[in-house]
């Protein structure tokens, strides 16, 4: 499935939460993993979202790295 | 005036009969994705008792996967039964299923609902008779004179049924959730309050809000989307909390003449909620105590006291259990080093493997396999995952070690690793997000924790010897 992370394109395996899209969307900008778990994360309404939240194709979730 | 005496006397009645239908309030706690997060059920309780106490008719509904995510629930003798226990005890009125309930499979699911003193409820799941699994489509409920309808539904995934292992779902149809749904329109008629309890997710229940005029609130779950009290979406108020009871939604509903004249709902924070249910703390404590815990899966023949060790264990595992041809783990997800000799026991298996992984299986070639190895020692501390079914060769650069230069791959009964042929590879959930590297197949989960993998190999195998085990062999060049 396909989602976005601010304005990235992620390709993740059927099943993968918030968590998996903020781990590879980390990965992609060189981030420290670590900060994961700490970051807010936000649908496209503004809602926030825990990382155990699942995903489905298409998903926009913004976050911003502190 | 002998004319207009019967009309004054029939609008006096009728004022007199306005003035008797006084607006009554229909008051609900709604929660979903609990995920056995057992732990906050005296606060929960606590907060339904101070609720009854001013509002005696108050409901409590929950939106669905009560179960999974916490072992002291999910490997119960009845494997999930605390937390029905506990809902039994905090007063329950209904749930729908999530896709999480059917992780119990259909024996194991149709046992907590025998087990249960509240009703499920779910339009668009018919088990074969056979499972004994009593579901309802529909619920009325009476609150203070007020007539309350309740339709569930859960979410189907793209094949076809909830988000669970296929295994669970066999012998029980699924039928379209929209198309369901409308089946209970009638419900408009017969109730004075309408509510959809919905296990589809936020983005679905805004979506499904246009089709649904008829339907006065949606309880949601599934997404663990903290919605800020209620919402209004296409005239249909919308309200749904993130997930383990960090938080429940209290809605209010004023009726006035058959029909609802007002909609407000906001949040009870659960965490730091003052008071607790001393009898469902003293349950909650009894169900922490979980003696499944110390069960011996199986006996270590010799100690083992390197990580690649208890990696070759752990992937063998993974392998083993779901037939696949390579199975491998990023290096950091092997959580000890050294065990010594003895049982091993589900609290070991728990230890080593904490996190709650799931098991996701790729279809990869060989190339694609052996870059997405790479890919994944890069993202986790440019340590080499560790490997079952392949023997790997690592070449570091000698000025930075960091640096894979290399990875030669074989089998280990000497069989030729073909970069071009595919293999069924294994992995866990964090290991397929992090090794970001071209491929076909992103793979998908297999809705089983790797955890519950090593624990049914354990068992399986009866005795193991893993000390000495090593598949990763590094040289710097």
């Amino acid at each position: 499935m396909r989602v976005k992370v601010n304005r990235t394109d992620l390709d993740l395996f059927e099943g993968a939460q918030v968590r998996h899209a903020l781990l590879r969307y980390f990965v992609r900008r060189k981030y420290d993993l670590k900060l994961v778990e700490q970051t807010p994360v936000f649908d496209a309404y503004g809602h926030s979202l825990d990382l155990d939240a699942p995903l489905h194709d298409g998903m926009i979730l913004k976050c911003k790295v502190r | 005036m002998r004319r207009k005496l019967p009309l004054l006397l029939s609008a006096a009645c009728m004022v007199c009969t306005l003035a008797g239908a006084q607006p009554k309030e229909v008051h609900i706690i709604s929660t979903n994705d609990m995920h056995a997060n057992i732990q906050a059920f005296p606060q929960l309780a606590a907060i339904v008792d101070s609720m009854r106490a001013v509002h005696p008719g108050l409901l409590v509904i929950s939106a669905g996967d009560n179960r999974t995510g916490e072992p002291l629930n999910d490997l119960y003798e009845i494997p999930a039964y605390p937390m029905v226990a506990l809902m039994n005890q905090v007063g329950f009125d209904l749930t729908t299923l999530g896709n999480h309930e059917f992780d119990s499979g259909q024996a194991g699911l149709a046992r907590l609902i025998s087990l249960s003193n509240f009703d499920y409820v779910c339009a668009n799941v018919h088990p074969d008779p056979k499972w004994g699994m009593h579901l309802s489509p529909y619920k009325m409920l009476f609150v203070d004179g007020v007539k309350v309808g309740v339709v569930g539904a859960v979410q189907l995934g793209t094949a076809g049924h909830p988000d669970s292992h296929p295994d669970n779902c066999v012998d029980i149809a699924f039928t379209p959730v929209l198309e369901t749904v409308q089946q209970y329109k009638w419900l408009r008629d017969q109730c004075d309050v309408v509510i959809f309890l919905s296990h589809l997710g936020y983005d679905d229940d805004v979506k499904i809000s246009a089709d649904l005029p008829w339907v006065d609130l949606i309880i949601g779950g599934h997404s663990h989307t903290q919605v800020k009290g209620g919402e209004i979406h296409n005239g249909v108020m919308i309200t749904q909390d993130s997930n383990k009871l960090k938080n429940v939604t209290h809605t209010t509903l004023t009726v006035e003449n058959g029909r609802v004249t007002g909609r407000k709902a906001e949040l009870i924070n659960v965490t730091n909620f003052p008071a607790k249910n001393k009898i469902v703390e003293e349950l909650t404590r009894y169900f922490c105590d979980n003696p499944a815990f110390e069960r011996v899966l199986c006996q270590l023949e010799k100690p083992v006291s390197a990580y690649e060790e208890l990696g070759c264990l752990m992937t063998d595992a993974w392998r083993a259990e779901t037939g696949s041809d390579v199975a491998f783990t990023n290096a950091g997800g092997i959580r000890f080093d050294s065990l010594p000799a003895g049982p091993f026991t589900v609290s070991d298996v728990l230890r080593l493997d904490p996190f709650g992984n799931e098991a996701v299986e790729l279809t990869l070639t060989g190339k694609e396999l052996k870059e997405m190895l790479i890919a994944c020692a890069n993202a986790d501390e440019f340590r080499f995952p560790s490997v079952s079914g392949i023997v790997c060769n690592v070449v570091r650069d000698k000025k930075r070690p960091e640096t894979i230069k290399d990875v030669a791959i074989t089998f280990p009964d000497g069989v030729k690793f073909d970069l071009k042929r595919l293999y069924k590879v294994v992995t866990n959930s964090y290991s397929a997000a992090i090794a970001d590297s071209p491929r076909q197949d992103q793979g998908h989960g297999l809705n089983r924790t790797t955890a519950s993998l090593i624990q049914d190999y354990l068992e399986h195998q009866g005795r193991v010897d893993y000390a000495g085990k090593c598949r990763i062999f590094e040289t710097k060049k």
